[in-house]
This record gives structure tokens, sequence and C-alpha cells, in this order.
């Protein structure tokens, strides 16, 4: 060895130093007292330190730092977690079983139901109107039945109720069940006693299916039905003879013509 | 597993004694060494059979005190008195450095002079696995090594004394 390096002298102090070297190193000491100092300062701090922190490896350890004691104890904390986890799976479980279990309870609500019950909404809020009894006024009753047909995507045209002794008083836009186009219309008739009778028409609904329904529904009596083009709800207090006879005039006017050759009703 | 957690009964009370040194505080270097026995049993299947479990161990403590250091930073350092012992058994040796002035000069190194100081040593770890240990090349591990002491040299007033030779 023709050159001893500082990391090397370190290394000797630290007795790191691979063992074919040392009697090289051990002659360049002997030859160089400062280098040999500087080896024996290093020594000395080593041992220092280790008088200083040493002895706090031979104290006994206290129970909490004992690995087994430690790895028990995770594994309780994750017993604990896992309960939990599991509780809450046989819970969501339990919810999802009984949900479909109840599934047909949700269902058995057909479509129908949710038309009328709108319908029936849509009448007692409007009929309540004087001055917004309707969007458009049945003075401009092409523009009405323009304007309707275009949002329910079908042709609609006014059904006319004078023999029954009923005039227009107008329609609205209203939103309407998402599976029946989203949109509703409403029409607004009067009598010469300010009986209001109202028509609640959507587009057709997806099976396109025809359905006839009489009910009495809120203290109003009411005639629904659907066809391939639309549904069509009849709302009203009069009373339950005269109630039909104006139901059965406009669903004659609205069905006029052959639905399922999808010819527009003449209305 | 059992013999996993036998390796790691090992090293407590190296890891004890390591933590002491840096922290200075029994509390807080227990405290310390929980954590790395907590993290190196929660990922055990991550340990990689060919590597020493020691290092391991030494690596999780030392990442765990640098995060701690970072997040007590400039909150100051308490520095325990007692954990300075009036030992006598090397004080009658001639040249013995005086411990409590060392251990003040200990507590002066900068954090990273300081662990690679301790690792070495007061733990005997060999060169190449301290540097493992920290993270670092083996050459900075030398440099930084040689820094510590030097800075200790000045810092005890031990520049050059009599009585080399009889020191081992």
């Amino acid at each position: 060895m023709s050159e001893i390096t500082r990391d090397q002298l370190m290394a000797y102090a630290d007795g790191q130093l691979p063992e074919p070297e040392h009697a090289a190193m051990e002659a360049f000491l002997a030859a160089n007292p400062d280098a040999a100092a500087d080896v024996a300062l290093h020594q000395r701090q080593s041992d220092a330190i280790r008088t200083l922190f040493g002895p706090v490896g031979a104290e006994a350890v206290p129970a909490r730092l004992k690995p087994r004691r430690l790895a028990a104890e995770m594994a309780r904390r994750r017993t604990r977690n896992w309960g939990w986890v599991a509780a809450a799976v046989v819970l969501v479980g339990l919810g999802l079983g009984a949900g479909w279990i109840a599934r047909p309870l949700f269902d058995a609500r057909p479509a129908s139901q949710l038309l009328i019950a709108d319908a029936v909404n849509a009448h007692a809020v409007y009929v309540a109107e004087n001055r917004h009894a309707v969007e458009v006024g049945s003075d401009d009753s092409e523009h009405l039945s323009g304007w309707l047909s275009n949002r329910l995507d079908t042709r609609l045209r006014m059904p006319d109720l004078a023999t029954e002794g009923f005039t227009l008083v107008g329609g609205r836009l209203l939103p309407g069940e998402p599976h029946a186009g989203g949109r509703a219309a409403q029409l607004m008739y009067e009598n010469a006693t300010s009986d209001r009778v109202t028509i609640y028409v959507t587009a057709a609904l997806p099976d396109r299916a025809p359905g006839y329904e009489f009910a009495s529904y809120d203290g109003a009596e009411v005639f629904y039905w659907a066809n391939a083009r639309i549904t069509c709800t009849v709302v009203g207090t009069l009373p339950e003879e005269q109630m039909k006879t104006v139901a059965s005039s406009i669903y004659r006017q609205l069905t006029e013509g052959d639905v399922n050759a999808g010819r527009p009703y003449r209305g | 597993m059992n013999d996993f957690l036998d390796q790691l009964e090992t090293c407590v009370p190296a890891l004890r004694r390591y933590a002491r040194a840096l922290t200075r505080n029994a509390d807080l270097a227990d405290d310390l060494v929980q954590d790395c026995l907590e993290r190196a049993i929660s990922r055990r299947g991550l340990f990689r059979p060919t590597g020493a479990v020691r290092a391991w161990l030494f690596t999780i403590l030392l990442n765990l005190h640098r995060n701690a250091l970072r997040a007590s930073h400039r909150r100051g350092e308490t520095v325990d008195i007692d954990m300075v012992p009036e030992l006598s058994t090397p004080a009658a040796q001639p040249g013995h450095i005086a411990l409590a002035e060392l251990a003040r000069a200990i507590d002066t190194l900068p954090p990273e002079q300081k662990e690679a100081l301790l690792l070495v040593t007061l733990e005997g770890i060999p060169y190449a696995e301290a540097a493992g240990i920290i993270g670092i090349p083996l050459g900075t591990l030398m440099s930084r090594l040689g820094r510590a002491r030097a800075a200790l040299r000045t810092l005890t007033g031990h520049p050059a004394e009599p009585h080399l030779r009889t020191v081992k």
C-alpha cells in the first residue's frame, strides 16, 4: 500500500478496514505519529460515545416495546376494525336484500297512477287561479294548439266542448313524468257556472299500450286513457254523470282517426 | 412470523440506544421505537428477506425521527440534562474526553452528521450498511463521518494531547 487515505485511517479506527490492509496500515502508523494520534483520537471519541449512550442498550426493555405484545395488540385492533367492516357489509346486504324483496311493492304503482296524480295536482292548483289560470288564452287557440303540439311532439287540437256547455279558457305547459316525455299540456275549460274541467295531456308512455281508467281522486272525478300517441287525463269536480259525458266527448275528439296508423288527430 | 418477531426483539435494545442518543429524551426515544416496531409489524409483508432486518428497522426509525424533527422544527429542542451521565469509569484514564462536553458537542452537530456518526460509532454498523440506512452513497457517508469527527475534536478542545499511545 503506497498511500493511506483519510477514509482508510477512519476505517481502521472504526475497525472496518479489511484485514489484508492491516499490516500496511500498522506500518504506516508506526512511521507517522500524527496519523496514529488521529486514529487514537477517533477511537477515544467512539469509546466516549459508547460510554455515553451504550448503557441504554443494557436497560430492561419496557413492556410496550415487546414485539409480540405489539403484534397482538395490532391484531386485536385489526380484528375490531374488521368487525365493523363485517357489520357494515351485513347491514348493507340486509338493506339490499330487503329492497330487492320489497321491489314489487314499489314497482306496483303504474305509470297511470303517477299521471293521474299529476293531473289532479295541476287541476287543483290552476282551477283556483283567476288571472293566471292559463298561460295562453283561448283567443289564440291556433297558437296554443301549435305550441303545445310542438312541445309534446304530437298533434294536439283543442277539443270542442260547446255541446257540453264548456268553453276553452286556455292552456299551459307543465313539467311532467320523465317516462312520458317530461312535459305535459294542461287545457282548461269553464262552463256558465264557473265549473272548471282540465285535460292533462302527455306524449305516449314508452310501452305505448292502451289503457283506461275511471277514478275518484281527492274529491275529483278522473277519466284517464292512454294510447300509442298520447296519455290524457280529464279532471273535474262535476257530478259523476256529467263528468262522464264531458270525458267521453273529449275522448271521441282526441282519438278520432286511426291511432295505430299514425295519422294525426283531428281534434 | 414468530421468527420475524424474534428478530425484531433482538433489535429493540439497539434501536432504543440509537433513538435515545438521537433524541436525548427517554420518552421520545421509546415512542420512536414503538412507532418503528408497529410500522415494521404492519409492513412485514414488504420486508425483503434478502436484506437484514436490523438495517430495515434502523431505516424506519431514522425516517420517523426525521419526520418528527421536521414537525418540531423551530419549536425548540429540549435536552434532558439527566441524559448526560456522570460516569466515572473512564474518568480515571488519562486523555479521556469529558463526557458532558462531548454530549453537548454531539448535540451541536447537524442532524445528518449526528445520525451517521452514531450509527457507526455507537451501533458499530458497517459503513455500507449505514450508508444504505441513511440513504446516501458510501462516499457521502465517509465525508459526513469525517466532518462530524473533526467538529467534535474542535468542540471538545482535544486537537492533540499526550498519552495518545496509551489509548487503544
